[in-house]
């Protein structure tokens, strides 16, 4: 039961995780239909920027709250502008051309994040600080809870709340749910579509960056490439969630989080992907447009 | 058409007088060069002619060359007579793996197919039943001996990938020219149109998937011979990431262009090699840059005079 409890904690803070990196994929395929194959390089390059600048403008030790806070505001704003760099010299050009150009392109975008991080900071691992976060551990019959793991469901919570509410209940929000539905209709009628773009681009990039630097708080080792397998497992809980809806990848990222951790737990770190893609390829068999995906009549 | 046979003619030639003009270490170049592009040119089947979204196919080639070593390390059966074994295991797994999902919509099939390259990556890196080797892979393939003749030299394996690709070739010259190419071509173009006419889609799709795979088998096999070695890294998803973009960047379904892919994704590295750090970079902004000047590829594929009110780019 220990191991259950413990793995159920171990498994909502990577399923948090998940989850703020799906929602990038999610809207970008909703609105695009793209696979936005570089946005786990925005993940793994958030990492490397938040050490960078808390190490270089404030100075490791340092880990008041307002520092905290801005290290994870000024990342986010950099992330977010490499986002929509990227859209405007990657995706922008192709958004008429055959499908699998853009594909073609986004990975091409994988590789150029990848490889300038590698470039940049180096091909070996990089240790985060251990101080960012108190050290404070709860011990509950058993169970242990890190500060930083009360702080990454907390906080994945709030974000994830308040984009549905965006979602929901604002104008742009509106905009987005009906570009995505039909983009054409949507110009049709007077919305800006290279805005409704270019705001998920900065939504789905922030928060990545979010969860770039929860992944280096938490796991504090990182690496250049680690990005792609990051970004393959949110991708994953996306489809699995139904690709397109956003609560689906809220819910696709923490039941993802918690398969693998069990997986883990009971089973064998080893064969974890083995089974992350074999729970893929049964819900694509028997629940193609996955848990809380609608079936679509396609169009002709 | 006619245009391509002309290229396929010269290439060979040239391909054939190539060991003539070139010392051993070129003559390697070479010959993985011919492998890759046999490779290539079996993706181009599944993905540049049925249209199948097909993003693992290095896990095809990657099971035709461990077929061989393993039939050839562990159990001492001659190199020639795996041959057979390595294409049929891509074959029967092509089916298997892909038969439940062949219906997918085109982005889906593309991240099943990678989560397949990736399970078998880490089938082969966990050792299952100590015949894989484990992240070293295996070392110490034999050479081929025909009728007790050794073919070792750099040479004798140029030619039989040499072979090998000629062989590739004659398959898809009477592929483009049977029912099986044109209905790959009609489900590429608009599967739902391809249906409603009668044409098994599924069926024509697994079989692209199984005649693609097959070759890739023996294209690893033939890895497997050149290297004398097979290791993980040579099949994981990078690499099909690879074969992937080959084709797309070259032009589907295009001859020249999936040779110019291959040339430039796996030859021209060897040519610059003190750039090796900055490689995939480069690689990554002509990727971009590529997709951008020319979406349909460098050397997109012509089908007859199509006048140009007709040319409607399809999705």
């Amino acid at each position: 039961m220990d191991i259950f409890l413990q793995q159920l904690i171990n498994g909502l803070t990577v399923g948090s995780l998940y989850a703020l990196v799906a929602l990038g994929y999610t809207m970008v395929y909703g609105v695009m239909k793209l696979i936005n194959f570089a946005h786990g390089d925005l993940v793994a390059l958030s990492a490397f920027a938040g050490l960078t600048i808390y190490v270089e403008i404030f100075g490791e030790g340092k880990n008041s709250l307002f520092v905290v806070l801005s290290v994870f505001v000024i990342t986010a704003l950099i992330i977010a502008f490499v986002g929509v760099l990227l859209e405007r010299l990657a995706y922008r050009p192709l958004r008429t051309a055959p499908r699998l150009s853009a594909v073609v392109s986004a990975l091409g975008a994988s590789l150029v994040i990848q490889n300038s991080i590698m470039l940049i900071w180096g091909p070996n691992m990089k240790i985060f600080p251990s101080n960012l976060f108190p050290s404070t551990i709860w011990t509950l019959h058993g169970v242990v809870f890190t500060f930083t793991q009360v702080m990454i469901m907390g906080i994945s919570a709030l974000l994830m709340v308040g984009l549905y509410i965006f979602i929901n209940k604002t104008k742009m929000g509106t905009a987005i749910r009906a570009t995505a539905i039909d983009q054409d209709a949507a110009k049709l009628m007077g919305i800006n579509v290279n805005r409704v773009i270019m705001t998920i681009f900065i939504i789905g990039s922030a928060l990545g960056a979010v969860a770039g630097l929860f992944i280096g708080i938490n796991y504090r080792g990182i690496t250049f490439d680690m990005g792609w397998m990051y970004g393959l497992n949110a991708f994953v809980a996306a489809i699995m969630g139904g690709i397109g809806n956003i609560p689906g990848a809220m819910l696709g990222g923490i039941l993802l989080g918690l398969f693998n951790a069990m997986i883990s737990g009971y089973i064998s770190s080893e064969w974890a992907e083995t089974f992350t893609f074999v729970l893929l390829v049964v819900i694509l068999i028997f629940r193609p447009t996955g848990i809380l995906g609608e079936t679509i009549a396609e169009k002709v | 058409m006619r245009q391509s046979y002309k290229i396929a003619i010269v290439f060979l030639i040239v391909m054939g007088f190539f060991p003539l003009f070139s010392n051993s270490s070129w003559l390697a170049v070479g010959t993985t060069f011919l492998i890759y592009s046999v490779v290539a040119f079996s993706q181009d089947i599944i993905l540049g002619r049925a249209g199948a979204f097909q993003m693992g196919h290095a896990l095809f080639f990657g099971l035709g060359a461990y077929a061989t070593a393993i039939l050839n390390v562990h159990f001492g059966v001659p190199i020639i007579y795996t041959f057979i074994p390595a294409i049929l295991i891509p074959l029967i797994m092509a089916i298997v793996l892909a038969g439940p999902i062949i219906h997918l919509k085109g982005d889906y099939l593309l991240v099943a197919t990678i989560g397949f390259n990736i399970i078998f990556i880490q089938v082969i890196q966990n050792d299952v039943f100590g015949l894989t080797g484990g992240p070293n892979g295996i070392f110490g393939i034999d050479v081929v001996r025909i009728f007790g003749v050794e073919f070792m030299s750099q040479t004798a394996i140029y030619y039989m990938s040499f072979i090998l690709l000629t062989l590739t070739l004659l398959i898809m010259r009477n592929l483009d020219a049977s029912k099986y190419g044109r209905a790959m071509f009609y489900i590429n173009k608009d599967d739902i149109a391809a249906q409603s006419m009668g044409i098994n889609v599924r069926y024509y799709k697994l079989y692209a998937f199984a005649l693609g795979s097959a070759i890739a088998g023996a294209a690893g096999s033939m890895f497997a011979i050149q290297y004398s070695a097979v290791s993980p890294e040579a099949f994981n998803v990078v690499q099909s990431i690879m074969f992937f973009t080959i084709v797309l960047v070259g032009g589907s379904a295009s001859l020249p262009g999936v040779l110019i892919g291959t040339f430039v994704m796996f030859v021209l590295p060897e040519i610059f090699r003190e750039f090796a750090t900055a490689r995939y970079l480069v690689f990554g902004l002509a990727m971009i840059l590529t997709m951008i000047l020319r979406p349909r590829g460098i050397w997109p594929v012509k089908f007859g005079n199509i006048p140009n009110y007709l040319k409607k780019d399809t999705k």
